[in-house]
């Protein structure tokens, strides 16, 4: 149903869904909504757009003495950055193997384990000048049980910090993949199905730094011993360009490097090799995209 | 696609399912005081966050200064967000960008303030110094287009969407500042806006 007075409201859509009308044309518009339904069609069409513009604003990274101000401020607490959050951490050492730390009741909980050594220490001399046998002793278990603690701890810190490399080369990697894609010059080339794989479908983009990242969805899972390979398909022949390894769900994003001899854009296919890739594709094409 | 993912994620830096009951479960922490909850929500929407009021404000202390208030607004009414209606980072984008056009009108008023000249200002000129690590590459590559469509619109088209998002300026004040109708406006917001949709859908 439409609003008979339609045209006085024509192009007013575009200027609600950007919240640019005043509050008198608003409530006049929102009145004239209610009737017609052509305007509802394009205030619907045209408000993700306008919301999408948040998006626009590339995001900026905050100086580091902001994030410590805001959470200072805000709640009175800093949290390390280095430890992102809890939940990301609580899933980092639930996949470490954590050694059951021997309980140790630290008398000082304010000094750190290396300051808590060094007082044990001076003490323990202090009391071997004194020649008290079984304090000694004492000292001398209580300084091997924090020791061990110590210990334990210095490997569970090995660990994390091989867990926290990990996840940082992760992290780098989803950044530059991120970085391609909002690049101001990305080209890209679609990779269909071929009749072996109907449902699969892939998207190769590059920058003009001919960095280059693959996505691809709906890849078939394959037989153990086997693996797909992306290849760079040349006049004299085709190269290859990564092995890539689909999720459980066949969806992957791979970083590959474009050697300076292969020109963009370029045909490219994915096909099934054996583990550890060929040097010349041998196996079915499950993916193609040509350039025309 | 494209276009839903911007309409499933207006505003929201945090695409994935599983990423949006991380961040649904982090706010209920922050709404019972966690501090490492929004130190968590801090981490990972402050760069669009920052970046959205830098891009308003052209001013590094004013956007600062943002930041600052829409976390403290996050700590205080996370009990208010409603999670059934908006994406955490929609939410704390729509507080940024009302925030920052509050601070730019109050800017701009007072006397000893040059008025902004948003004439060659554009979304798209900033730098990407740095991306958000859990954009979901659907929505980075929608980001993507919708900036790259920017740059191909005419210039009255991207001056008026930009000074009517980014401003919060009416018809009436758009045409006032780029000295133009109010007809003219309405037009150019118009054909702008849908071209932007085209471009998100091709």
């Amino acid at each position: 149903m439409s609003d008979p007075q339609h045209e006085q409201y024509e192009g007013l859509a575009a200027l609600y869904a950007m919240g640019a009308l005043n509050a008198r044309e608003r409530t006049a518009f929102e009145s004239h909504l209610e009737i017609c339904r052509t305007c509802v069609d394009e205030v619907t069409a045209l408000l993700p757009v306008s919301h999408g513009l948040a998006h626009a604003a590339p995001p900026v990274e905050p100086p580091e003495a902001l994030r410590v101000r805001v959470l200072q401020s805000v709640t009175g607490e800093i949290e390390s950055p280095l430890v992102p959050d809890r939940e990301t951490m609580d899933d980092m050492f639930a996949s470490i193997e954590e050694p059951e730390a021997p309980t140790v009741h630290i008398e000082e909980p304010a000094r750190s384990g290396a300051g808590t050594l060094f007082w044990l220490a001076a003490t323990l001399l202090l009391a071997a000048a004194g020649a008290v046998g079984w304090y000694v002793a004492e000292l001398d278990r209580r300084v091997t049980d924090l020791r061990a603690t110590v210990d334990a701890a210095n490997a569970l810190t090995v660990r994390a910090n091989t867990s926290l490399a990990q996840a940082r080369t992760q992290a780098n990697e989803r950044n530059v993949v991120l970085n391609i894609l909002a690049g101001a010059n990305v080209e890209r080339l679609e990779l269909d199905g071929q009749p072996i794989a109907p449902r699969a479908r892939a998207r190769v983009l590059w920058d003009s730094d001919r960095r280059m990242v693959f996505l691809a969805s709906d890849v078939p899972a394959l037989a153990a011993g086997d693996v797909y390979q992306l290849w760079f398909v040349l006049p004299d022949g085709p190269a290859s360009a990564a092995l890539v390894e689909p999720d459980a769900a066949g969806s992957v994003t791979t970083l590959v490097e474009v050697p300076d001899t292969i020109p963009l854009p370029v045909t490219m296919a994915v096909t099934v090799e054996p583990d550890g890739g060929m040097p010349a594709p041998t196996g079915d094409i499950y993916l193609l995209g040509q350039v025309n | 696609m494209l276009l839903g993912a911007l309409i499933d994620d207006a505003g929201n830096g945090a695409s994935s399912p599983a990423e949006r009951v991380r961040d649904r479960e982090t706010m209920q922490r922050v709404a019972e005081g966690d501090a490492s909850a929004l130190a968590a929500i801090f981490d990972r929407h402050a760069r669009a966050v920052f970046g959205l009021a830098l891009r308003v404000l052209e001013d590094q202390g004013d956007a600062e200064d943002v930041v600052e208030e829409v976390f403290a607004k996050a700590w205080s009414q996370a009990r208010r967000y409603d999670a059934d209606r908006d994406p955490v980072s929609a939410w704390l984008l729509t507080i940024t960008r009302s925030r920052a056009i509050d601070r730019l009108r109050t800017r701009q008023a007072r006397p000893d303030t040059a008025p902004t000249t948003a004439t060659e200002r554009a979304l798209v000129e900033l730098p990407d110094t740095a991306l958000a690590v859990d954009h979901l590459v659907v929505l980075a590559e929608s980001a993507t287009r919708l900036r790259q469509a920017l740059t191909t619109l005419p210039y009255l088209q991207r001056m008026a969407i930009e000074l009517a998002y980014c401003e919060g300026l009416t018809q009436t004040e758009i045409a006032a500042r780029l000295e133009q109708p109010p007809d003219t406006i309405k037009a150019r917001v118009r054909t702008g806006l849908h071209r932007l949709r085209e471009a998100l859908t091709e």
